[in-house]
């Protein structure tokens, strides 16, 4: 045999990873997706110590180690706290799926809440029409079409009439 | 720097097959709610360091304690998860409470089985191009293991049924436990075979739920409980990665991970100075090549010590009193649940399960594919 120390074929074997998982929502996101299929309402969750609005709701506010079980509804309005125009196709996991770019990711504020929520933005991907301030609305499946995850909400849109500040 | 470490507090979950109710922070905070209520102690005033134990596939998320961070102190302050077997958080928490550096921590682990695949989240263990092809899981591996150990000793299929059947019947004083019951020998041969020569019953089922801890050093453990149990000793090992390396029939890795423990806390008889054992028995094979590995049998020796009585709850040196892994503990909980009941019994805190008049104790926990990993702690009431 050979000894000496040839270069070799380079060899990658292909192999996916693939785990199926099912979440157990828990308690708190149990309630939140609930009111959100049935009622079409957002609800969070009230720190008995800080008063801080926790959207999504969950078990402890993080800051005071306390337990949140005071429940609040949420307005289904609320204001763009920042934003980005995607350019990748980012993949829905749900779906496998990817989201066509170009498209708009905003974290909305509802009012009411000091927390934001992360989502699609139905907006013409453009700089001078998508601002930080911006007003929005929620936009929601139908009744019958909502399923209770987060595809419940199709996207957030500007409330209509604003001008872009200078 | 403090010169003792000792646990002041305990919380487990009831293990269950699925905990639908609840996702991973709600199961975790389930037991640090508890834990902290038992021992008195806040977060925000007392807890100065936290280690977390999962694993990032079975949880289904890259860096899996960031889901935990809020309800395990880590927010604005520090948190460590290690990715190992629970009673690995046992063995740095205690570090780091030697050093100085801390004085209370937090241990806890958590794994939720039910949400997806043991096989599948097994399977990615192993070493990509040479043996994750094969489909080997930790059951597979571990009929291998099980059936090379059978052929350097003699040893026979009823010789592991037995420590199943011993194990089942402690859980039934366990009211954490999943699985428990009185069975027979042709109960666990005749239950659907796994991978021969395991069946079923050979293997721990899957389970979800959550184990806490906290450990202080020895001025703050007086103020926080009468029944302090001393972390006495900590030994932990590897052995090879690959199968291959490694003959199956023996664990080296427990023996030097023991010998350290051992030697830190001034044992040279484990059976004499030991009055109970609490060990990771994943596969019920597992019982008897452990005993070995810890000292307490030549090998081969274990399954007599089984049949004979002399590891029952009521024998000279009982093993596994809680019903152990094969009465149902999660993957990666397993090992700080061994800590955890070990101290429980060292507290007399035990229940229907205590054993009498424990006044020291040994736990393991093993990490990987035929307890590639090995980490042993000894644990006293003196
Ligand atoms: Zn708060």
């Amino acid at each position: 045999m050979n000894q000496k120390n040839t270069v070799t074929e380079q060899i990658c074997v292909p192999m996916t990873v693939d785990v199926p998982y099912r979440f157990a929502a828990g308690k708190y996101m149990a309630r939140f997706l609930t009111e959100l299929r049935d009622n079409g309402r957002f609800v969070g969750v009230k720190c008995p110590s800080c008063n801080r609005v926790q959207m999504p709701p969950r078990v402890v506010c993080a800051a005071c180690h306390v337990k949140n079980d005071e429940w609040v509804e949420l307005s289904s309005e609320g204001t763009m706290v920042g934003f980005t125009i995607m350019y990748l196709p980012l993949t829905d996991p749900t779906t496998g799926k990817p989201h066509e770019p170009p498209f708009v990711y905003g974290s909305v504020r509802l009012d009411g809440s000091d927390s934001t929520v992360e989502h699609m933005v139905n907006v013409e991907p453009d700089l001078d029409k998508i601002w930080v301030g911006m007003r929005m609305k929620v936009v929601l499946r139908d009744r019958e079409e909502r399923i209770g995850d987060l595809s419940d909400i199709i996207h957030f849109e500007p409330l209509p009439g604003q001008k872009r500040p200078q | 720097m403090s010169d003792r470490v000792a646990i002041v507090g305990v919380a487990q979950t009831r293990f269950s097959p699925k905990r639908a109710d609840a996702n991973v922070a709600e199961l975790a905070y389930e037991v640090i709610e508890k834990v902290l209520n038992d021992t008195g102690l806040s977060i925000e005033k007392d807890i100065d360091n936290t280690i977390s134990c999962s694993h990032d596939i079975w949880d289904g998320q890259t860096i899996s304690n960031i889901g935990i961070t809020d309800v395990a102190g880590g927010h604005l302050r520090t948190e460590e998860k290690m990715a190992m077997d629970g009673s690995t958080a046992a063995y740095y928490g205690a570090v780091g409470i030697l050093s100085g550096e801390y004085e209370c921590t937090l241990l806890l682990a958590h794994t939720k089985m039910s949400q997806t695949n043991r096989h599948i989240v097994n399977n990615d263990a192993f070493e990509p191009i040479y043996s994750r092809q094969l489909g080997l899981d930790f059951t597979s591996a571990g009929a291998l293991q099980a059936r090379r150990f059978m052929h350097a000793h003699g040893l026979s299929r009823e010789d592991f049924a037995r420590v199943v059947m011993k194990n089942l019947g402690n859980a039934m004083a366990n009211p954490l436990a999943c699985r428990f019951g009185y069975y027979g020998l042709d109960d666990v041969l005749s239950a659907p075979m796994e991978a021969d020569p395991l069946t079923a019953m050979d293997a721990a089922p899957d389970v979800d739920g959550a184990v806490a801890m906290i450990v202080a050093s020895e001025s703050k453990a007086k103020k926080i409980t009468d029944t302090p149990v001393w972390i006495q000793g900590l030994g932990s090992c590897y052995d090879d990665y690959f199968l291959g390396d490694r003959d199956l029939a023996e664990c080296m890795a427990l023996e030097k991970a023991a010998a350290q423990a051992y030697k830190m806390a001034g044992i040279s008889n484990p059976v004499k100075d030991l009055d109970l054992i609490e060990l990771s028995d994943e596969f019920s094979y597992q019982e008897l090549l452990w005993l070995e590995g810890l000292g307490v049998c030549k090998p081969g020796e274990g399954a007599r010590l089984t049949e004979s009585g002399f590891t029952s709850r009521e024998g000279e040196l009982p093993v596994n009193p809680s019903g152990g892994v094969l009465s149902g503990v999660p993957a990666n909980v397993m090992g700080l649940n061994r800590v955890a009941e070990a101290a429980l019994q060292l507290m007399g805190k035990a229940g229907e399960r205590q054993v009498k008049d424990a006044k020291r104790a040994v736990a393991q926990g093993h990490t990987g594919f035929c307890g590639q990993h090995q980490c042993v702690i000894v644990l006293g009431n003196q």
